[in-house]
């Protein structure tokens, strides 16, 4: 019963991204300024990114630094069931505006990669996250996109803890939600994270330019 | 209503369709929060927090956080609930928000400490989590003022120097966690004088704002002996200056003589201006750009600069249309029109204090509240001494008295910064 809700809230939730897609209200945050080039700031570190385990779309186990490490990775948090279309989609719609600006470079686009990891292991299992991910086209296209789950609450809960991250279940009117502020998390290939954006600062050209910044440092820092 | 205490997904649609026009912030909650800061209050707040300086010989003597009940409809309203105590005094001023509202850091500007309070699992009963003792040693700087939160971090504006307890200062940048991130200098070259105070950001214009006060050596000396002496009186900030939010780098200094203070973006979707208030020469600056470029324009006078009324903090409404400014010396609270930001008009004045710093409002402005201490020895002496949070009604007209809690008589101590929070709905 649970599989057949989970599968049934991931394709529910397509048509609302694509809604979410068309719909102006859902873009980034107003952006009225020319963001300042890539490599003309520094982003110091503000922290490492935390330790665990994570399941990816088959179902393997790994250790989270294999995605957080080697390349310059832009990390978030998500629900497959989230319906507010100012949610999960927003940070869904972000990441993938960042991978399409991205894929014109294919040298920033083989040195980076997308993560979303579930917020909710107990309904986005690997199949749930799988049947997710090919909403997205992700096969093949670079850079490369995980969508990552946990097996348990125990294993997610450093994962959150070591973010910073909050998230809470909520009952909003019979149906389960889990609250949290949207964070997305950018890393570097140390594995620190190097900027965190929030809502209010979502803003795709300026990500674009963060991680060409956080590649123009080579392997000196 | 938002849940105050739990996270939404992200904001509402409301507010992401707000920043669409060129909103900077909530739609709800105080109006001076940070546009990071997330799990607003929408509706009536349940409690204010208030940052205590604590005085020698009344109650235990120490730096406080006071909750106050502040909810019409509890049995409670109007009465302290707790009171958390730091262990020692230092000059208790500011506070801020983390942007996940989990949190309350809270400063002190002579023992250069910085509190953190757990307000999220019970606001009524906040607790000490940390204490960060390493800004100066850090940073340099000393008297952490300002903390306005950003994605995951804390911007600690700050008003001294270790080195010589001056005015040149800067930005301390602190992770959510309490670890030390980064600090920026306050420009000294290009007009800059390298004094810091407030600090205030325009997300949709990576435009951050910050203002400039005075060092240590001032802020810790006694008023009255302060004023009177002339070298000392020409140590105070007459800058603001525009940065680079994303590069955290100077873009352009700009002259507000007087020690421009609390900076406030209109939150109106589609304004981007901010005002201040300058203490020592009464003047409201208005700050926006003009072709292109940012400009600070003198736009009114508060009272008699003559009689220095000294302004010393200042509440807008959440439509952009209307400044509330206290100034200290004559206890008064003034309300100034804002539809026209470049001529504000003051239309109300009340005196609501023998002395009066901080003022706060609901987001739908019908709630005001007002404290009573600047700084420990820049407060009145005597019966002048009152120490207290005051709240008021607003309809739009009239001030009306709707609690008053003496916290000499509570032997909590100075009333200074205010917050709001709610319990979980």
């Amino acid at each position: 019963m649970r599989g057949r809700f989970l599968l049934l809230a991931a394709v529910l939730f397509v048509p609302t991204l694509q809604a979410a897609q068309g719909d102006e209200r859902v873009a980034a945050p107003l952006q009225l300024f020319t963001p300042p080039p890539a490599g003309s700031y520094s982003l110091p570190p503000i922290q490492m990114a935390p330790r665990g385990r994570v399941l990816d779309e088959a179902g393997r186990t790994h250790a989270l630094s294999e995605f957080v490490t080697g390349r310059i990775t832009l990390l978030s948090f998500i629900y497959t069931h989230c319906t507010d279309p100012t949610g999960c989609p927003l940070a869904i719609y972000t990441l993938a505006q960042v991978r399409d600006r991205l894929a014109a470079s294919p040298v920033a686009a083989e040195g980076a990669r997308m993560v979303s990891l579930s917020f909710d292991p107990e309904y986005d299992t690997p199949d749930v996250m799988r049947l997710f991910a090919k909403t997205f086209d992700t096969a093949g296209r670079k850079p490369a996109w995980h969508f990552l789950t946990t097996s348990s609450l125990a294993h997610l809960g450093p994962l959150l803890e070591g973010f910073g991250q909050d998230a809470a279940v909520a009952d909003a009117n019979g149906a389960r939600r889990l609250d949290h502020t949207l964070r997305v998390f950018l890393i570097d290939r140390r594995g620190r994270v190097r900027e965190i954006y929030s809502s209010a600062y979502l803003m795709p050209e300026v990500i674009v330019n963060d991680i060409l910044t956080l590649a123009g440092e080579g392997s000196a820092r | 209503m938002i849940n105050p205490n739990n996270r939404l997904c992200i904001l509402s649609a409301a507010v992401v369709a707000a920043m669409s026009l060129g909103g900077n912030a909530a739609l709800a909650d105080e109006t001076c929060n940070s546009p990071y800061t997330t799990a607003l209050i929408k509706g009536q707040e349940d409690y204010v927090h208030v940052w205590t300086l604590g005085v020698k010989d009344l109650g235990d003597g120490q730096d406080k956080l006071v909750t106050l009940s502040v909810n019409p409809k509890a049995k409670d309203y109007g009465k302290v609930v707790s009171s958390v105590s730091v262990g020692g005094r230092g000059e208790a001023h500011h506070m801020g928000f983390t942007d996940d509202r989990r949190y309350l850091w809270a400063g002190g500007l002579s023992d250069n400490k910085i509190y953190v309070f757990d307000v999220g699992k019970d606001p009524a009963k906040p607790k000490l989590t940390k204490t960060i003792t390493n800004l100066g040693e850090k940073s340099g700087y000393l008297g952490p003022h300002t903390f306005y939160a950003v994605p995951g971090r804390m911007l600690v504006g700050t008003l001294s120097n270790v080195k010589d307890k001056g005015g040149v200062t800067g930005i301390a940048v602190y992770n959510n966690k309490g670890d030390f991130v980064a600090k920026y200098d306050v420009p000294t070259a290009s007009g800059g004088d390298g004094y810091g105070y407030d600090v205030a950001i325009n997300p949709a214009k990576n435009a951050m704002l910050t203002s400039s006060f005075t060092g240590y050596n001032n802020y810790m000396r006694p008023l009255g002996e302060l004023i009177k002496d002339g070298e000392a009186m020409k140590k105070f900030g007459n800058t603001m200056v525009v940065w680079d939010h994303k590069a955290m780098k100077p873009v352009k200094v700009l002259a507000v003589p007087g020690g421009p203070l609390e900076i406030r973006w209109s939150l109106k979707p589609g304004d981007n201006w901010a005002i201040t208030a300058a203490a020592l020469t009464s003047k409201l600056w208005l700050v926006k750009q003009d072709k292109g470029e940012w400009v600070a324009k003198e736009v009114a006078t508060i009272g008699d600069p003559a009689k220095i009324p000294l302004p010393v903090d200042i509440s807008i409404t959440a439509n952009g249309k209307g400044l509330w400014v206290n100034t200290f010396m004559d206890g008064k609270t003034r309300y100034f029109d804002l539809s026209n930001p470049e001529a504000p008009k003051q239309t109300y004045e009340k005196v609501t204090g023998k002395q009066v710093n901080m003022i706060s409002q609901s987001w739908d402005g019908k709630s005001v509240y007002i404290s009573s201490s600047l700084l420990e020895n820049w407060d009145k002496g005597g019966a002048d001494n009152e120490q207290f949070v005051r709240a008021f009604n607003w309809d739009g007209k009239e001030l009306t008295a709707a609690f008053d809690v003496d916290f000499t008589k509570e032997k909590l101590g100075r009333a200074h910064h205010m917050k709001f929070s709610a319990k979980p709905r």
